[in-house]
């Protein structure tokens, strides 16, 4: 299945609608909350694949907690919603990082089948996992610096200005590095004819 | 050196910076050679897959038991926790200055070494030894006054006539670098007798005392008169005091000039009180 890039702010950004779910979600609503929820963790996840592989589910968890407790003082609009939700996911990918620097452990054997979450598993949904699975490891194959990059202003859908606070480098760099990731990236898909 | 022409990549898409923008921002209207490039950046933002969402029941738990649970505000965790670490410091040496200031104030005040008037006030508020103080009067003068030990009926045995003096001015209008030969000390300071040489130091403090004394001994005083006080002694003496209040404070040059040519102040010539002459000293060090 081919997704079309026009389709794609739709679902990234809630939009309007925005302030009025956050207001609800902070005032108890489960439905508000569940919505900011939904539209938030599909992306934190992809993020977190590419710059914490393996431990993404555990670090987008964490992150939760942390949003979850914090949010009756939150305030902001969306882009400083999400900006605050991958810069608390971020540190806790680097946090990780340097734990497991200091004490390396043994790899997780794998889930197995049983233990992952079930899912209605139609055709379309194989492929498109597929695709987006695809993608994140061409991602991955970027210079992280790139690839962070990409996957902010593409996935998380933050400005320039946003990015380079959370990555703390000058908006001039992040646009650098924007364009130089999406040249090696049209580079690689070129040579390898990679279709999704 | 031969111009090798550099042969062109069909296959390597040109990329412009709108190209680029066109990307980041989702557009479709991309290059046909950056199709690919949006296919994937487009993947990246499909809808959410089932195994993406399944972490939901357990964010919406944690979201219910946080919102059930009040929100702890700044006070309400300090209160839970007692006083606040840094408030606590705060407190601690508060009270540990205020403590040491007490102390050392309590101590310099039994030790007798504060300014006269706080002296006094320390006698009055904790019992401190009053004010010591050193006065010369010239035994012309017939001072008597409070000695050390703050007994006026000292002065009589000294062989002095006792002295009477109106409100002393004694310490007033300090520095006052020239002792007077004729100072009458301060009828009223508090003054050191001392030995029955009579070497006296006076006028420091401003005293109170109104000795009227009768003395009949054989003092020999020799005071040191430095002061500039304005009391008038009325001594009727009997004595035979030797009075030689001849002012030898003047012996002393207390404006004699320094190493250096600079006039250097004797502050030990100028009637203060013994921290205070320290204190100067080592100013003038």
């Amino acid at each position: 299945m081919r997704t079309s890039a026009g389709a794609r702010t739709a679902s990234t950004v809630i939009g309007e609608e925005f302030a009025d779910l956050l207001t609800a979600a902070q005032s108890g609503s489960e439905a508000a909350f569940s919505r900011l929820w939904r539209n938030a963790n599909p992306a934190l996840l992809r993020y977190l694949r590419v710059i914490a592989p393996g431990a993404e589910e555990d670090i987008a968890a964490e992150t939760w907690v942390h949003v979850v407790r914090g949010l009756a003082s939150f305030r902001g609009g969306e882009q400083a919603w999400r900006a605050w939700l991958f810069t608390t996911a971020r540190r806790r990918a680097i946090d990780l990082a340097r734990h497991r620097s200091r004490r390396p452990e043994a790899a997780l054997d794998d889930l197995t089948a049983a233990q992952l979450p079930s899912s209605a598993d139609s055709a379309e949904t194989a492929i498109e996992n597929l695709s987006t699975a695809a993608a994140i490891g061409l991602l991955a194959g970027l210079p992280p610096m790139q690839a962070e990059v990409i996957l902010l202003r593409v996935v998380a859908g933050l400005d320039t200005e946003s990015v380079a606070r959370l990555l703390r480098k000058s908006p001039g760099a992040v646009r650098v590095a924007a364009h130089r990731g999406l040249r090696r990236l049209a580079q690689i898909t070129a040579d390898t004819g990679v279709t999704l | 050196m031969p111009n090798i022409p550099q042969p062109q990549r069909q296959d390597e898409p040109v990329v412009t910076d709108a190209d680029l923008v066109a990307l980041l921002a989702g557009t479709a209207d991309v290059a046909p050679g950056l199709r690919p490039v949006a296919d994937v950046l487009a993947a990246l933002v499909a809808e959410p897959t089932d195994m993406e969402l399944a972490g939901e029941e357990r964010a919406l738990a944690r979201f219910r038991r946080q919102a059930g649970a009040p929100v702890p505000t700044r006070r309400a965790r300090r209160n839970a926790n007692g006083l606040s670490s840094r408030f606590g410091v705060k407190v601690g040496a508060s009270v540990t200055a205020v403590a040491v200031v007490l102390g050392g104030g309590a101590a310099a005040a039994f030790a007798d070494v504060l300014p006269a008037p706080i002296q006094r006030l320390a006698h009055e508020a904790i019992g401190a030894p009053i004010p010591h103080t050193r006065h010369t009067l010239p035994s012309g003068s017939r001072s008597a006054a409070h000695s050390r030990s703050g007994m006026h009926s000292r002065s009589s045995t000294h062989g002095k006539p006792a002295a009477r003096g109106g409100p002393g001015t004694g310490r007033q209008g300090r520095p006052h670098p020239t002792p007077s030969p004729t100072g009458h000390g301060n009828p009223q300071g508090q003054g050191k007798h001392g030995n029955p040489q009579g070497k006296g130091k006076g006028q420091e403090g401003q005293g109170s005392g109104q000795g009227q004394g009768n003395g009949q001994g054989q003092g020999q005083g020799q005071g040191k008169g430095r002061g500039h006080g304005t009391g008038q002694a009325q001594g009727s003496g009997k004595g035979q005091g030797n009075g030689q209040g001849n002012g030898q404070r003047q012996q002393g040059n207390p404006h004699k000039k320094g190493l250096l040519g600079r006039p250097q102040f004797n502050w030990r010539l100028a009637g203060h009180p013994r921290w205070f002459v320290r204190i100067r000293l080592v100013m003038d060090l």
